[in-house]
């Protein structure tokens, strides 16, 4: 009797409980055991319930993001009082010259670079996903076509060719009527960002659908005569949820980014409305005046892209293991 | 172990080196050889907008070419206060003589001036000059007096027969010629206008009567390389580096009374970052240097103390004046035709907090009465019937103003207080504009009712929304300032139609026959005072229909290094008068 | 086509014969891909010019400042500037001046810009080629000098935290990269300037404006330093990241294991080896990032105050200076389309694979 090893509780637990996970379960476990990916989800979240919840919370607060509080700056426009104005009145400060709430228009501006991010993202997963899938489907002459499309976009000087583009388009998406003012920016902005933006996309998707297509179970679908758009909606697309994920998580602050230096440079939402561009753009006159005011928006700033390219790394470590220590 | 130390401290080394070199190569660079006896211009822009002195039109430009190396007939004294406001002969003998009911003028050029190689400046020089004015599809910019004023005949389309030295088709030059004729000596100019103009003299003060070579012209480029007939010419002009004056050898001082040539050497530094730009001369790096520019208005505070005036450390080296202009609101009086809707806008605006943003009123201006500021003397005063203007606005007179709108003119009304409508307002960006529009549609929409959106335009295209009826917008942003004291300069340029800057499009308006028939009338009024109580009542006028919207009568502040002398503003063209500043 | 020549099959073949035929492969390669990229070159230019042609605006409006309120003005100026011509006309004439220069206006006025002729910018009295000419050095210095600084800052990063995995280095390079990537260029070159410059008067106030480095080495890298830092914190994340997976990576194979027991040291290995399978994807996307940053490091230039292409074409923006607009656009599109072809001809030497008809 005493030369058998006497199983333990726990190891018997372990054996009994030992049962088979899916990739999914398998995935998020990995996300949890990341010490930094919690909080950046709540991070990433946090920012995105302000966003939606902006005018709640402001009147919550008690802020608003168009009310200009003379009694805050002196009659040369300077802020009074530490910090930038701060106090239970302005929790973050105010704006010097005009006295706008800081926290709310913050808050505000979050609103609209969300819309614009996220908005700008969906279109070019669906784009990509759309032409990625076809051209690496389908191959032969759609490919090459749709290849040297993607080259062309490519070779377009994106980024100086929206703001060269703005004034104009935006005209003429004014004068179509679809839009006015500053819904005719956004769309404006959202459009460009999204058509220099899909031949990056569609190119991943295209190289994985390449190996996709040729697994067993593709294969199987054709012999079973399935057709070509059953086999690439139903076999193809359930399985490039990794990519996507993936490219959302990480193009989401790319577009914030975008936003925010595109509004920096004058393109894009107008004042009076509050993005977080204009705000910095207008805080960097004052960066030795009133530093305050710089530092809250580029931090913010900061803080948002950080918690959403972490927590992007953190779901890409999660879904495969491999690609990082 | 080992080999881990070494690659570490390799990069450690490195980085150091790096920035220990850095840092004392900081010491070896800076502000190049500064010659102790030249003048150091700082400024934003990357390029004179003009250095051609046909194509110059704002003061600054023509207080600092004029005084360093543009000639002209006739010019204002280098005199503080009034006395600046006087007209003296240049490169004339005398200021002008005027005959024919003030339709002909004959000005007698001096002995001895020359361009910068020597030659003899004649009639023919002047004559060349003017006459670049009409090719207004090359020289742009400039003022357009020449053209208004010579007699030549106008074409179909209104412009005028003459199209300038340069077309060859369809160019009445014969025309031309008669309008300005030489003296066999090449030394009596005579101009033959359409009208009888009393104060042609004061007009003559412009660059674009300045003398300018044939064979040196080439066009737009010429911009690029003007011939200087003053104390200085060009060494070298580089856009977005530097321009640089030298002395003019023959340039001669019997010929030229008025100008004194006092530095060696004038540097222009274009393309200098504003902050760094306010920083040098606040510090002081160069004690021989000015700025070109407005002072950014979170550097006033370092300068001024609330009051406005110069704190003491700056004694000697800073001024807060009123500038000569005057911003305002131009109403497009065609699409806004309903004068309840205007004086609603008015009352409703907040100075108050729109004056914040220029640094407070101390630094910015107060509210204007008008288009005509105090300072021009003759022709101000005060404008009556504003007494409910109140400066953060007047909620109750303009509801007043609106509710009577409701009744007078309700297809307006209705077109003002539609969200999906409203008025635009153009502007070109700026930061400052981009402030000042959240409050303009907050302080309009809470004070009036009324829905204001703004339409923020790049500069370069400006003028051409603006000036077009059929793009402006409701309100349009505008300043002027009068070419010379006189309020001729004023009233008709903003008033009339075929003006220089009509932006209210006011002649479509019942009363606008009367006006324009005073305005003529006190155009050749020879009776200065008399004159100037016209201009008066002209403008009140003008402010009781409202056609603009009263903004500001502004200020400017300059500061300049502790080694300059002689700094004064020069109230005639509202910029320093740059030829009397020297090195203490 | 699909790929019949696999590394595989190149062995099979004699020697020699495989060399000629490699050759032709080679050259019929690069011609495929000049020819590809000279057309793309040209429907980039027309689209461009295209464009801008059709904006809603008349060009010809915009060139005569306070004077617009005259038809007849903007009708001369029409008519002098070519842009009452038909559009295929104007696109013609517009290609021709590349190549054979070009002139506008009449007598005394004649503007004459020689070959190749971009237009002729009026706010700035100059031809566009001459402007461009003035402002390539200076994005050049900044491109190039900042390609050095991220090279030598991403990859060395990234090789020190491949080879210390789990340790210091390793996180704070993971710190750096996550910083890097996150911030956008504006806010780290002022966060540059106000702390290194204002607060901290490392570096002083670059008083002087840009200097070629022939004129004066030591203030050019004065003024070039800060910039210079900027764009490597922002690229060298990018590198440092993919410089380290791919070390990581490349370590685990088996003919580096093969190379360990042999006895090689960890150094010697990473230079000959582990390196050598990440140069080519290294150089491609150097090599596209440096033609981006040609195209106008706008930002940068903006905030640095730099007279680089960046600030020559935002400046035309704001004037709406067409020629300048249609010719950095065209400038930046040539560059990219001239890197990403000498990178394909790099690839096609480096990796025989890529060979594919």
């Amino acid at each position: 009797m005493s030369t058998f090893p006497t199983m333990q509780p726990n190891q018997n637990a372990q054996l009994i409980a030992t049962v088979g996970r899916s990739p999914r379960q398998l995935a998020w476990r990995r996300f949890r055991a990341n010490k930094i990916a919690i909080p950046a989800l709540v991070a990433s979240l946090s920012f995105v319930l302000v966003a939606i919840f902006a005018p709640v919370i402001a009147r919550i607060i008690n802020v608003d993001p168009n009310a200009r509080d003379g009694s805050a700056i002196t009659d040369r426009g300077q802020t009074i009082g530490r910090f930038g104005g701060m106090s239970w009145d302005h929790p973050l400060g105010v704006e010097p010259g005009i006295g706008y709430d800081l926290l709310a228009r913050l808050m505000y501006g979050t609103r609209i670079s969300f819309l614009v991010a996220v908005i700008s993202t969906l279109a070019t997963v669906a784009l990509g996903l759309l032409i990625g899938m076809v051209s690496g489907y389908y191959r032969g002459r759609v490919d090459a076509i749709f290849g040297r499309f993607t080259d062309f976009l490519l070779a377009f000087p994106s980024f100086f060719m929206i703001i060269a583009l703005s004034a104009p388009m935006i005209q003429r998406i004014e004068r179509s009527g679809v839009a006015r003012d500053n819904g005719a920016r956004i769309l404006y902005l959202i459009i460009i960002l999204v058509l220099f933006g899909w031949p990056y996309f569609s190119r991943i998707i295209r190289s994985q659908v390449l190996s996709l297509r040729e697994r067993d179970y593709v294969i199987a679908a054709r012999a079973l005569g399935a057709s070509n758009r059953r086999i690439i909606l139903k076999e193809l697309l359930p399985n490039l949820w990794t990519p996507v994920i993936v490219y959302v998580s990480l193009s989401l602050p790319g577009y914030l980014a975008a936003e925010a230096v595109f509004s920096y440079l004058g393109i894009g939402v107008q004042p009076p409305s509050a993005t977080w561009g204009l705000i910095i753009a207008d805080s960097t006159k004052y960066i030795l005046s009133e530093p305050t005011y710089f530092f809250i928006p580029a931090v913010s700033l900061i803080l948002v892209v950080l918690s959403f390219n972490l927590l992007g790394d953190a779901i890409r470590d999660a879904l495969d293991p491999k690609s990082e220590s | 172990m080992a080999r881990v130390k070494k690659s570490t401290s390799i990069a450690i080394v490195a980085v150091v080196a790096l920035a220990v070199l850095v840092a004392g190569l900081a010491k070896m660079s800076g502000l190049g050889s500064s010659n102790k006896n030249t003048i150091t211009y700082l400024t934003h822009s990357e390029i004179w907008t003009h250095a051609d002195p046909n194509r110059n039109y704002t003061g600054q430009h023509i207080a600092w070419f004029g005084s360093y190396m543009h000639r002209t007939l006739t010019a204002y004294a280098r005199a503080e206060g009034a006395a600046g406001s006087a007209v003296v002969a240049d490169l004339a003998t005398d200021t002008g003589r005027s005959s024919n009911g003030n339709k002909t003028w004959e000005f007698t050029l001096r002995d001895g001036a020359t361009f910068e190689d020597g030659s003899a400046i004649t009639c023919a020089d002047v004559k060349y000059g003017v006459s670049r004015t009409f090719a207004t599809d090359v020289i742009t910019d400039g003022p357009t007096y020449a053209i208004g004023m010579l007699d030549i005949p106008s074409a179909a389309d209104g412009s005028s027969v003459y199209k300038g030295p340069y077309a060859t088709a369809k160019n009445d030059v014969a025309a031309y010629d008669k309008a300005v004729t030489c003296s066999e000596d090449n030394k009596t100019i005579t101009f033959n206008l359409k009208r009888a103009v009393g104060d042609f003299n004061y007009t003559t003060t412009y660059l674009s009567f300045s003398p300018v070579p044939k064979a040196a012209d080439d066009g737009d480029a010429y911009d690029m390389h003007p011939v200087s007939s003053g104390p200085y010419k060009i060494e070298k002009y580089k856009a977005k580096d530097e321009m640089v004056l030298v002395r003019n050898e023959n340039w001669d001082q019997a010929s030229d009374p008025i100008r004194k040539a006092h530095p060696d050497r004038i540097v222009v530094r274009f393309g200098m970052a504003e902050e760094v730009r306010d920083q040098l001369v606040l510090n002081d790096s160069d004690k021989n240097s000015m700025s070109l520019d407005a002072i950014l208005p979170t550097n006033l505070p370092t300068i001024f103390d609330d009051a406005g005036s110069t704190k003491p450390e700056f004694a000697g080296r800073a001024l807060n004046v009123y500038d000569p202009y005057v911003n305002y609101q131009a109403v497009n009086v065609k699409k806004l035709s309903c004068l309840d809707v205007r004086k609603a806008i008015f009352y409703a605006k907040d100075f108050a907090a729109l004056i914040k943003l220029s640094g407070g009123a101390a630094f910015g201006g107060d509210q204007a009465d008008g288009v005509i500021k105090p300072l021009m003397g003759l022709d101000y005063a005060k404008v009556t019937g504003l007494d409910e203007y109140k400066p953060s606005g007047n909620p109750e007179a303009a509801k007043k103003y609106m509710d009577a709108a409701k009744k007078s003119c309700p297809d307006v009304y209705a077109r003002v207080t539609d969200p999906k409508r409203g008025i635009t307002f153009d502007t070109t960006i700026s930061d400052t504009a981009k402030k000042a529009a959240g409050i303009w549609i907050d302080a309009m929409k809470k004070n009036a009712g009324i829905v204001a959106k703004f339409n923020f335009l790049e500069p370069g295209a400006y003028y051409s929304v603006v000036l077009d009826a059929t793009k402006q917008g409701d309100l349009s942003a505008g300043g002027w300032a009068p070419d010379w004291a006189n309020a001729s300069t004023v009233i008709p340029e903003l008033f009339t139609e075929g003006g220089g800057f009509p932006l209210s499009q006011n002649w479509g308006d019942a009363a606008y026959k009367a006006f324009k028939q005073k305005s003529d009338a006190a155009l050749v009024e020879p009776d200065r005072i008399k004159q100037g109580k016209m201009w008066a009542e002209l403008n009140q006028y003008a402010i009781d229909q409202m056609w603009v919207i009263p903004g500001v009568f502004s200020k400017t502040q300059e500061v300049w290094g502790s080694g300059l002398g002689g700094v004064y503003f020069w109230e005639s063209q509202g910029a320093p008068s740059f030829g009397d500043i020297f090195i203490k | 086509m699909r790929e019949n020549f696999s590394l595989a099959s190149t062995f099979l073949v004699p020697e020699s014969f495989n060399r000629e035929w490699r050759r032709n492969r080679l050259f019929l390669y690069i011609s495929r891909r000049l020819s590809i990229s000279l057309l793309m070159l040209l429907i980039v230019s027309f689209a461009v010019y295209v464009i801008f042609a059709f904006l809603p605006f008349d060009p010809a409006a915009l060139t005569c400042g306070k004077n617009c309120n005259d038809p007849g003005i903007i009708e001369a100026n029409r008519h002098r500037l070519g842009y009452d011509l038909p559009f295929f006309t104007q696109y013609f004439l517009f290609l021709k001046g590349i190549f054979f220069g070009r002139t506008f206006g009449e007598g005394a006025a004649l503007i004459s810009c020689p070959a190749p002729s971009l237009g002729y910018s009026f706010q700035q009295h100059a031809c566009v080629t001459n402007l461009i000419g003035e402002a390539l050095p200076v994005t050049l210095s900044l491109a190039v000098g900042a390609l050095f600084m991220w090279l030598a800052l991403g990859v060395g990063l990234g090789i020190l935290a491949a080879r210390f995995r789990g340790g210091l280095t390793d996180r704070l390079s993971t710190v750096f990269v996550l910083v890097g990537t996150s911030l956008p260029t504006f806010l780290t070159g002022l966060l540059l300037l106000v702390f290194v410059v204002i607060k901290w008067k490392f570096i002083p106030f670059p008083e002087g404006n840009y200097v070629p480095f022939l004129e004066n080495p030591f203030q050019w890298i004065q003024i070039l330093f800060l910039p210079w830092l900027t764009l490597a914190f922002a690229y060298a994340a990018l590198y440092t990241r993919f410089v380290r997976s791919s070390v990581i990576e490349t370590s685990n194979e088996d003919y580096i294991r093969t190379a360990r027991a042999k006895g090689l040291t960890e150094s010697v290995i990473l230079g000959k080896h582990t390196l050598r399978a990440a140069l080519a994807p290294i150089v491609t996307m150097a090599g596209l990032d440096f033609a981006g940053l040609l195209g106008g490091a706008i930002l940068t230039e903006s905030v640095f105050n730099l007279p680089g292409l960046g600030r020559l074409a935002i400046k035309a923006v704001t004037d709406i200076d067409l020629p300048i607009i249609v010719a950095t656009t065209l400038l930046a599109a040539f560059i990219v389309i001239t890197m990403n072809l000498i990178v394909d001809i790099l690839y096609a030497f480096i990796d025989p694979r890529v060979r594919v008809a």
